[in-house]
This record gives C-alpha cells, structure tokens and sequence, in this order.
C-alpha cells in the first residue's frame, strides 16, 4: 500500500505510520488477514511496476517476428493465458491493465482527496450559508447513482476520444466527482467537533488567521479516518472504472490495457465456451479490490475498539512505543 | 452496482440540518429534513439537464451516419434543440411542475409509461435481492460474531469481501459459462421465456411484478418459469448487499455479545443460542434497518450493471440505452425518479435513526 | 370481425391455460395456436438486436423499426421473396403515365385489419403526413423528388415527381416511407403511439399483432384481409424476442428457446453455431458495405492543408488502395461474415462492377510495389502521415480489431505512418465532417437500387461532406436516375464506378452478408435472405 503520510499529529516516524502501526498492534488471525491483504497489494503494485518487464509482449500487439499471432487461441507455452479474439495476448494484457488502474486510482483518490478535504474545511470552518449550500449539494451527488453520474462525466470529459492520458483522467475526474461528497462529509464533520476544542479557540483568540486555523490546527486533527476511507475509495476507484470500461464508457485497448473493456469483449467468448479471455482480467480485479480491501477492513477492526482484540501485555507494548515516539 | 457503501463504511448519514437555534424538537426536524427533499430532487435535475445537453442530441446519435450536415442541421432546428440552452432549461422546470414528464425521444414512448414499466422490474429485482440479502447477511453475520476470530469467522468475512470485491458483470460471465454453456440448467437472460413473458403480460391488470402476477393468476408453470429467471440475477446482487450487512450484524453483535446484559444472561444459564439469537440479535437490527433503507435506494438506483448483465429489462437496463442513444428526455424522467426515491428513502432513514437515537437531531 | 372472435380466443385460451397450470400441468402459450386461420404450423420465434424506434412509419428510419413495419403494414409494390425488384403489391398497375407523373391504381376491395377500407385517400394521406411531420427521426427526406401527391378517385393515385422518369421511384415506394397507414386511426401532423397503432388494429399487411411490448416481445398472427404480393404466410403466428446483448440471443437459439437469431451476432457466435448439429446457417447477400472516408480538404496534401497538391493526395488514396488486405480482414477479423468489396455498389447488385480489383493491388490482393510506385512517381515522401478515425460503437465491436489491422496492413511496408484514433459516435459525428482526414463509416441502403450507393456518397453536396466534386460523375449520376432503358442505366452504372475508382474518394473494405441462425426443423429460411434485405416472417415455417 501507498502509506499517506498525513497521520497523526505528533512524532509520525515510521512505526507509527498507519498500515505498519496496525501490523503491529494485530495478531492471529487478524494479522492474517492484513498480511494476506498487503501480500495481494505488493503483487499488485509490483505487477503495475514491473509489467514492462514480466510481459512477453505488448499489451496491443498483435504479431511478432514469427507472423501474426493466432486468435482466441487457448492457452499454450508461448502464450500462457491464451489470446484475444484480436489476437492480444491475456497476460500481458492483464499485467499493463494494473498499470492503468494504479493510475486511475491514484489520480482519482488525489484529486477527491484535495478538493474534498478542502471544500469540507472551508464549509465545515466558516459554516453559515456557504456550508448549507455545500452540505445540500454534497448529499445531492452523493444521493445520484454513482456509477451513472461517471458514464455522464466521462462521455463530457473524455468527449469519446480514446487517448490514453484523456482515457484515464476521464475515469479518475468521473470518480472524482463521486469521491468529493464523501471526504467532504467526513472531513466537515471532524472539522465541526475539532471547531468547539479549546486548542482551536485559544488559536482564535491569539489571532491566527482563519487559514492557519484551518491548515495548522484542524487539518491535521482531522485527517485521522482518511487512511481508512482512502482504500475503501481505492477499491472503489477501481470498480468503477472497470465498470466503466464494462458497458463501453472507458479507455480503447491500443491506448492502454484495461481490465473492464477486455471482459466486455470476453462475453461473446464466453458464450461460445472460450474462458480465458475474461477470467484473467476478471480474477485481476477480484484479487486487487480483495487485497485493499482486506487492508483496508482490518485497519477499521484495529481502530475500533469494539473489534480489536489483543493481550494485556501487547497493548502496554504499544502504548510504551507510542509514548516513547512522541517523546522523541 | 458494484459500488454499494464499502464493506468498512459505517452507515453514512445523510448529513443531518443543522439547526442553528436548538430545542425545535422532533417535529422541526422531521419538516426541516423533509423540507430538504426538494433542493436535492432540484439539483440533481439540474445537473443532469446540462451535463446530458453537453453531451449531444438524440438527432444525431440516430441519424448522423445517414443525413448530410446541413439535414441534420435542420433537424435539430425543428426539434428545438438550437436553441438557447437556458430556455429550454426554464421550459422543461415548467413541464415538470405540470406533471408532464414529456415523451422519450429514441422511441416515442410516454416517460410515465417507461417509468411504470421498468420500474416494475427493479423493484421485482431488488425485492428478489434483499430477500437474498437478508437470508444470507443476518444468520451468518451472527454465525460469524459467535465464533468471532476463529476460522468460520475468517471464511465468511472473507466469502463476504469476496462478495464485495467480485464485479457483478464477472460473476455474470463465470455464471453465463457455467450455467449457460457448460451446464445450462440456469437461463441467465431476462426475466422469462417468451411464453410465460406473453401469458403474463395479457393478465388483468398486471402489476408488473412477475412473480407475483403468476401467484396472483395461480399459474405456477410461470411462476417457476420466472423463478429460475430471477435465481442468477437476485443471487449476484443479493450476495452484494448480503456481504454488507454480514459485516455489519457481526460487528453489531459482537458489540451487544459482550455488554452486561448479555453477561447477565449468560450467567443467569440462558442458553448460548437464545443468547445469540434474542439478546444479541435486537439490538443488532437497528443499524441494519438504516443500512437496508440505504442499500434499497442504491439497488433501485444503480442497478445498472446487473440489470445489464443479465439483461433484466429495468430502470438501470433502460437508462444505459437511452445515454447512449443521447435521448435526455428519458434520461431525465429516470433520474427524477431515482432521485424522488433515493431522497424519500433517506429521509426515511433519518427519521427511524432520530427515532432510535434523540442524538441524532442536532 | 374475424378479429374480435380471436381475440376472445386468445383471452378464452389464456383462461383456459391458467386454469390448467393450476391443476399442474401441460404448457403455456403453444396451446392457444388454435387459430381458424386455415394453416396450422407452429409459431416462429425470431430473435433480434435490432430496436423498435417506432411503429409509425413518420417517426422512425431504421432497420429495427422497418423490419416490422413490413410484416403488418401494406405498400403500394413490394419485393416478392428471392427478388430485389418492386413489384405490384397493393397496386393493380404502376407506372410513368408522363414522364412526370407516377400513377398507382390500386385493386378494389382492399380493407384494413380493423374493417375500414384502404383506399386511394389513405395512400395520399399515408405520403402527404409524411412530408408534413417530417419528424427529426422520420425518412420523409427520402420523398425529395416529390412535387405532390393527388388521388383522383378512389382507386387511382398520383405522385407528381420533379425530376423526370425517376428510375428510383419504384423502389422509394418499398423503402421505409412506403408503408401505407389508415387515414381513420392515425393523425395527420403527428407520429402516432404505438399502443395506439396496436388498439386501433390499423394493420394490413401479412400479419397483425395481437400483444406488443415494445422492444421485449411482439406475438403476430396472420392477417386474413391481406391482399398483397406477399400472401398468405406460411405460419399463422410469429413472435419477435429483443435482446439489448448478442450473446444472449445466441445463447437462447443454442438452447431453443427460439427458433431464429437474426442480426446481429458476433463472427465468434456465428462460428460457434455453426458447429451446433441442431443449428443451420443461413447467408445471403447483404448491403452493408463498409469503408474509409477520405477528406479532399483535410487529409495529406488535401486543398485546404499548407502543402496542398491534388495530385499527390490522389496518390496517397491510390497507395491506401493498393495496400489494404481485405481478404485478410473478412477472414481474421469477421470470420468470413463479410466478404471483401471491390467497388462502391455491392455484389448482387444490378449494374455492380468490381474496379478496385483491376486497378489497385493484384488480383486483389496487396501490392506493396505499386503502392511505392505511385507515391514516388507523384513525388511523395515516405512515410506518409495519416490521422485515422474509427468509431467503436456503432458498426460493432470488431470496428476496433479492423482498424488495428488495417493501420498494420498500411505500415507493413513502411509506406504510411498511421495516427489511429477512435471517438465515440456523436462526438464522431460532429467531428467527422470537419476535423477527420479519413474516417471510418457503414452503410445500409434504404432501397435495393445501385443507385442508393452513388448519389448519396458521390453527388455534390452528399452527406459525407468529404469535398468530393467531380462534375462528370455528378451529371452521370443524375442522367441514370432518368435512364427508361435498364441496359443503358447499367452501363452508366457500371462506368459511374469505374471513374470513382479512379478518384477514391471512398475506399470501400468489406460487404456484408446477411446471416439468419434457424433450428433444424425451421423451413424457407434462405427464401428470405434476398438482396432486397427485407426479413420476412411469413416465408418461414416449421
């Protein structure tokens, strides 16, 4: 996992960092859960990094030196995951579609990020009739069929051109305008409570001015849920673009390999009984969502003290570290 | 849709008004959030009317690959479409106040007819789905909260993020493999077979909800006809939605498993299975109603992918087609529909959440 | 009257299955085929893609809509099963009286399936509200050579023409703005509802339809009072299925739930099926033809680019021309569901040639020497750039593989360095016109005449708006539309391709074919598959 570095407010070194922190505190099967969780995102980010290198060919190639290659062909020795009905080879396919999906995701959850969390300090801040419009406006996106709202966004965007760079904005921005309401919200509503904190006040009476209120004293207090929200939007992110490349709204395969379009173009060789067209790509999304995911669940278990679950002695551990941290 | 409230969400709130002036009460704030209805309802048309005019016409869509420019120009002259795009903003906010949702531009259907027709199917598949749900989330939920960190706990969260993190159109296609092409014991498109779809149809007043037109006319030949139609569909998002609430009746119930009561109870000699299925179970609902009403709300909304997977003539199915075939007529008539439902349920929700917890109301 | 009783027969018959199903046995609907219609065949199930846009034959102008048009409304002439050619269908006569004026005498008796009389005044009406509605998604452009429409009595109609002996006229009356509607049912400045057409049982073609549920279902049964060229079906009722995805139409016929798939599958569906013991096949001729639009302005050394030169942007098409494979495309990328195109005007066509394959490439195949040949002798440097279009949406899924090998086909050698792009359809639309140097298109005629090939592509003004203008081959296209002698017509027909071969200002790929996928057991499927792509439920049987 990309570890955000905005935690919490004293002495972040590296233990205290959000996935590793959790690590720590967890045990038995919990552990299990997160490691088999960051064992799937390593593979994934590896994949994504190393694609260029782990695949035999291009993801839109069609032919080598040896003649053109054959077509829905089933798995062999050259070709391990078969071939396309265009003649593309499935694993290398599979592999570059992690690239475009770390892009995607990245973008995506940047952007919703900054404009959310900004917009949610702003309105949450300043309060009065700009936070009631935001707050109106906020649940009424966040009320709209996502999905939908991302074919619309994407069909302005993109205007139906196929480049690769306008193919993957067009899927980070349509999620973007998804995303915002969501970290908007979280974000406004730390911002309300942290608001009436005496640490925030005195800040108010020595006469900060309202930005450095806003950026010093309640970003950082308010931040501490967006690790958590972060991979749940990443899966997010990820569904929706291939949900998007699904029913035709997403990026053309000479331009980038993705994983939605492929298993849109796998169903009528699925009809037909050829499998391993769509299963590739279709496990790819699977594993990555179940990976973040898994993350992303366990450290929601690890924060709330209801689930977490450890020994007496461990938590006195911790506790010790966490203290001897902010000493430092 | 894939994208229902992830599995590590709580229950989002729809942002509750804040008051300024405290002590209205309950009443003020069932009308203030009543009220609030409107403006979301309002903006969504909004936003859907300009983003579907950037977009481009139905004029074109249909017959740009047969008319010369200047044919298509006086087209879309005719139609109104060149004009300015605030007239015809005020014009369509005039018609929709008049009860006239207009009719769809592709197919020349009236807008109330599409949406009593459709919406007659996504309501059928999202019943179908919250049964499944419902069947499926509650029991192994507490299954799960009992045998908290050992290994069925572990297989059924991990089944539930399965769940989750399985896209409904690759669950479509696996199914379609199996069950269409390998096995084909399951049909995996529409809703039933063009006889049954025909007698049913030619019913008395149809409601539109197949199975329950066939219990009504006692056809059970078509009832099971549409029963193994609706199995793959209701399966695919019911298990969705059954990951989630799994997820949330665990953590519910592990929260209630463990307070005094319970205790007392348990050292009272109460047995484990009374224990987990009356004590801790009551208390576990309420988040689970909340959740329910926004998963309803997202089923009926966003049913688009498996409405498309499976061919499920609905609202979703629909509202793909008329996008592509840029007809914003019927566009905008589903999403004020979606809208109208998707506000109502979160104001339901809100009212029953400031009905359970006074707390709430701020 | 007929009607009502069966009606009530239908109703008695649904009753009367309920009934059954309650007590737990025998099937649906196959029971209520009990018809007094005289033949008794099991009802056909059709499977389809295709989409109902409208019943009204005002408001719609395409194959789905058309499609169905043609089983319950009547026309003046229509194509008989196995021919292309127009001939008398409501009609007792029909022909140039002037060489202005078009006069249609119709037979005597005609009635609609709801009892009213189908006369003179319901042709005239049936035209005129075509040309007033106009609607935007209408064909009413199609009446462009009609001055006016009279009915002098009740059995004569007259279409005064602008331009003189059209020889197209004819087929106008078969294409999509030819169906004859009931003056007493529909209204005379707008496009009528469906379920409206449907309550007021204005039908009087070969079948009416007794249950219709737009773009889902659709249950015919034959049409007693149908009195033209078609006559009496095969079957006495048919049932047309939508499906929004091929692979589940495919599915479907696989498993018998129907008994025909038509249009449109997947070359890999097709292919598959064809395997199938209890499927048969079924091809014939087709219209669609496919092809790459070239801009004069815009594409390289076009007029209105820095380095404008006709000749060397003639050399460029020339060497396109001689480069592309299209056996390869038709056999790799389509499975040999398309056929290759060698001219303009399809095969099976009256009047059709095949230039291309005498002047570019060998024997139709590539030729990568010529394609140097002609762009050194005109003094063009390779590379040559050239930004190509596609669009992914429309014409098919395949569009996307074609054009991949088609840009591979113009780089094998090194000769052209392809830009190739793709655009969703109404952005490709607006775009097209302006900003494509060459582009892809498709098209599907609205009538079976060559020259539905000619004038709308290579007149001046056409709706490519490519800035193609050869004066000659505009005035040739005009003088065959008049042409009475059909030996004479089919020679400038044939020499109309030739000189726009040699100027490409399209390049045609691929044609077509038409491809039904039936059960076994289904009868006279290839009866239907003519060059006039009308699909006729009435032919099949079983």
């Amino acid at each position: 996992m990309t570890t955000p570095t905005m935690s919490s407010s004293a002495g972040s070194r590296f233990k205290s960092l959000p996935v590793i922190s959790h690590l720590r505190m967890s045990s038995g099967l919990q552990r299990g859960m997160l490691v088999a969780g960051l064992i799937l995102c390593a593979v994934f980010i590896l994949s994504a990094l190393l694609a260029p290198l782990l695949a035999p060919f291009g993801f839109a190639q069609s032919s080598d030196a040896s003649g053109d290659f054959p077509r829905q062909a089933a798995p062999d020795a050259k070709f391990l995951w078969g071939t396309t009905s265009t003649g593309y080879d499935v694993f290398s396919r599979t592999l570059f579609g992690a690239q475009t999906a770390i892009w995607v995701i990245l973008a995506a959850v940047v952007m919703s990020l900054f404009i959310g969390v900004l917009l949610g300090l702003i309105s949450g801040y300043l309060g009065g009739w700009f936070d009631r419009i935001m707050v109106v406006l906020a649940d009424a996106i966040y009320a709209f069929p996502s999905l939908l709202l991302a074919i619309v966004m994407s069909i302005v965007i993109s205007q139906g051109q196929s480049s690769l760079f306008g193919g993957i904005m067009a899927a980070a921005i349509s999620i973007t305008v998804v995303f915002i309401p969501q970290y908007f919200r979280v974000v406004r509503a730390e911002v309300m409570r942290l608001k009436a904190e005496p640490f925030v006040e005195s800040a108010q009476v020595i006469g900060a001015s309202p930005w450095r209120v806003m950026f010093t004293h309640l970003l950082r207090n308010s931040t501490r849920t967006l690790p958590l929200i972060f991979t749940l939007n990443a899966t997010e992110a990820l569904l929706t673009l291939a949900g998007l490349g699904f029913l035709g709204f997403g990026i053309e395969p000479t331009a980038a390999s993705e994983w939605g379009y492929d298993l849109n173009r796998a169903m009528s060789d699925a009809t037909s009984g050829i499998w391993w067209t769509g299963l590739f790509p279709g496990l790819a999304i699977v594993l990555t969502v179940m990976g973040l995911t898994l993350v992303g669940e366990s450290m929601n278990d690890l924060n709330d003290p209801r689930l977490r679950r450890f020994s007496r002695k461990k938590a006195q551990r911790i506790t010790q570290s966490a203290q001897s941290g902010a000493d430092k | 849709m894939t994208i229902t409230s992830p599995p590590g969400q709580e229950v989002s709130p729809i942002a509750a008004p804040k008051a300024k002036n405290q002590g209205g009460g309950f009443l003020r704030y069932l009308i203030t959030r009543f009220l609030l209805i409107i403006p979301t309802v309002f903006i969504l048309i909004t936003v859907v009317f300009f983003l579907m005019r950037v977009t481009g016409d139905p004029i074109t869509a249909a017959m740009g690959g047969r008319l010369t420019p200047d044919q298509l120009a006086a087209r879309i002259h005719e139609a109104g479409y060149d004009r300015p795009i605030l007239i015809q903003y005020f014009e369509y906010l005039g018609q929709i106040f008049t009860g006239d949702l207009g009719r769809t531009l592709s197919d020349n259907r009236a807008v109330t007819e599409v949406l009593t027709t459709y919406g007659a199917a996504t309501l059928e598949l999202a019943i179908n789905a919250v049964i499944v749900a419902l069947l499926v989330g509650i029991p192994l939920g507490l299954v799960a909260a009992k045998f908290r960190d050992r290994y069925p706990d572990a297989i059924l969260r991990i089944l539930a993020i399965l769940g989750y993190a399985t896209p409904v159109f690759f669950a479509g296609l696996i199914l379609k493999l199996v069950f269409g092409v390998w096995l084909g014991w399951l049909p995996i498109s529409g809703r039933a077979d063009w006889e049954t779809e025909l007698t049913l149809t030619g019913l008395q007043s149809p409601s539109g909800i197949y199975w329950l037109d066939a219990l009504r006319s006692g056809n059970m030949q078509a009832f099971g006809n549409v029963f193994q139609h609706a199995l793959l569909p209701a399966l695919a998002l019911g298990l969705l939605t059954g990951g989630v609430f799994l997820r949330l009746v665990r953590t519910n119930a592990i929260g209630t498993l463990g307070r005094e009561y319970v205790e007392a109870g348990r050292s009272r000699g109460v047995s484990e299975f009374r224990l987990t299925t009356k004590h801790a179970y009551r208390p576990a609902l309420i988040p689970i109603i909340t959740v329910m009403g926004l998963q309803i709300a997202m089923l009926l909304g966003g049913a688009v992918l498996t409405e498309t997977t499976f061919e499920w003539s609905g609202l979703g199915f629909k509202l793909a087609e008329y996008l592509t075939a840029r007809d914003f007529v019927a566009v905008q008539g589903i999403v004020v529909l979606l809208a109208i439902i998707v506000a109502v349920t979160n104001f339901i929700v809100d009212v029953v959440a400031a009905l359970i917890d006074p707390r709430v109301r701020y | 009257m007929t009607r009502t009783k069966n009606g009530l027969r239908l109703a008695a018959a649904v009753v009367g299955i309920s009934a059954l199903a309650l007590t737990g046995c025998t099937s649906a609907a196959e029971d209520s085929n009990s018809g007094d219609s005289g033949n008794s065949s099991a009802p056909i199930t059709l499977g389809t893609t295709d989409k109902v846009t409208s019943l009204d034959p005002a408001g719609s102008y395409d194959n789905g809509s058309f499609m169905v048009m043609n089983q319950i409304f009547p026309f003046l002439l229509n194509s008989e099963p196995g021919s292309p050619d127009p001939s008398n269908s409501l009609a007792e006569s029909a022909e140039f009286t002037t060489p202005n004026e078009y006069t249609v005498k119709l037979k005597s008796g005609l009635k609609w399936a709801n009892g009213h009389d189908l006369d003179s005044k319901d042709v005239k009406f049936s035209f005129d509200r075509q040309l007033k509605i106009a609607d935007p998604n209408g064909p009413s452009s199609l009446l462009g050579n009609v001055e006016s429409i009279t009915a002098p009595d009740a059995s004569t109609v007259v279409f005064k023409l602008k331009v003189a002996n059209d020889q197209t006229f004819p087929q106008v009356l078969t294409s999509p703005v030819g169906p004859i509607v009931d003056d007493e049912v529909f209204p005379a400045d707008k496009v009528l509802d469906d379920q409206k057409i449907v309550e007021g049982k204005a039908f009087g073609g070969q079948y009416v339809i007794d249950s219709y549920n737009k773009n889902n279902l659709i249950s015919f049964s034959a049409n007693d009072s149908y009195a033209g060229v078609l006559g009496k079906p095969a079957n006495s009722k048919a049932a047309i299925k939508y499906y929004a995805d091929a692979n589940n139409l495919k599915l479907e016929v696989q498993q018998g739930k129907i008994d025909v798939a038509w249009r449109s599958l997947t070359p890999t569906d097709i292919e598959d099926l064809g395997k199938d013991e209890n499927l048969t096949v079924h091809k014939g001729p087709g219209g669609e033809l496919r092809y790459i639009v070239f801009n004069f302005d815009t594409m390289p050394f076009g007029a209105k680019t820095s380095d404008a030169d006709e000749k060397k942007a003639l050399a460029v098409r020339q060497a396109a021309a001689h480069l592309v494979d299209r056996e390869a495309i038709a056999k790799n990328v389509y499975k040999d569901t398309y056929t290759p195109a060698y001219s303009f005007v399809p095969q099976g066509f009256t009047g059709a040639a095949e230039p291309l394959k005498d002047l570019y490439g060998t024997d139709g195949k590539p030729d990568a020497a010529k394609a140097k040949k002609v762009l050194e002798d005109a003094g063009v440097q390779t590379p040559v750039k050239l930004a190509l279009q596609y669009n992914p949406d429309h014409y098919g899924p395949n569009s996307g593989d074609e054009y991949a090998l088609v840009e591979k086909q113009l780089e094998a050698d090194k000769l052209f360095d392809v830009d190739l792009k793709s655009t969703e359809w109404v952005t490709y639309q607006k775009q097209r016109v302006t900003d494509y140097p060459a582009y892809q298109l498709g098209w599907f005629p609205d009538y079976s005449d060559a020259d539905n090939y000619l004038s709308p592509f290579f007149a001046k003004d056409n709706f490519l708006s490519n800035n193609y203008d050869n004066p000659e081959v505009d005035k040739l296209i005009a003088d065959q539309r008049g042409m009475k002698d059909a030996g004479e017509r089919t020679a400038a027909i044939e020499k109309l391709q030739t000189m726009v071969a040699e100027d490409l200002s399209t390049l045609p790929l691929l044609q077509g074919s038409q491809v039904a996928i039936a059960a076994k057991d289904v009868k006279d499927v290839d009866k239907t598959l003519d060059a006039s792509f009308k699909f006729r439920l009435g032919v099949l049987s079983k």
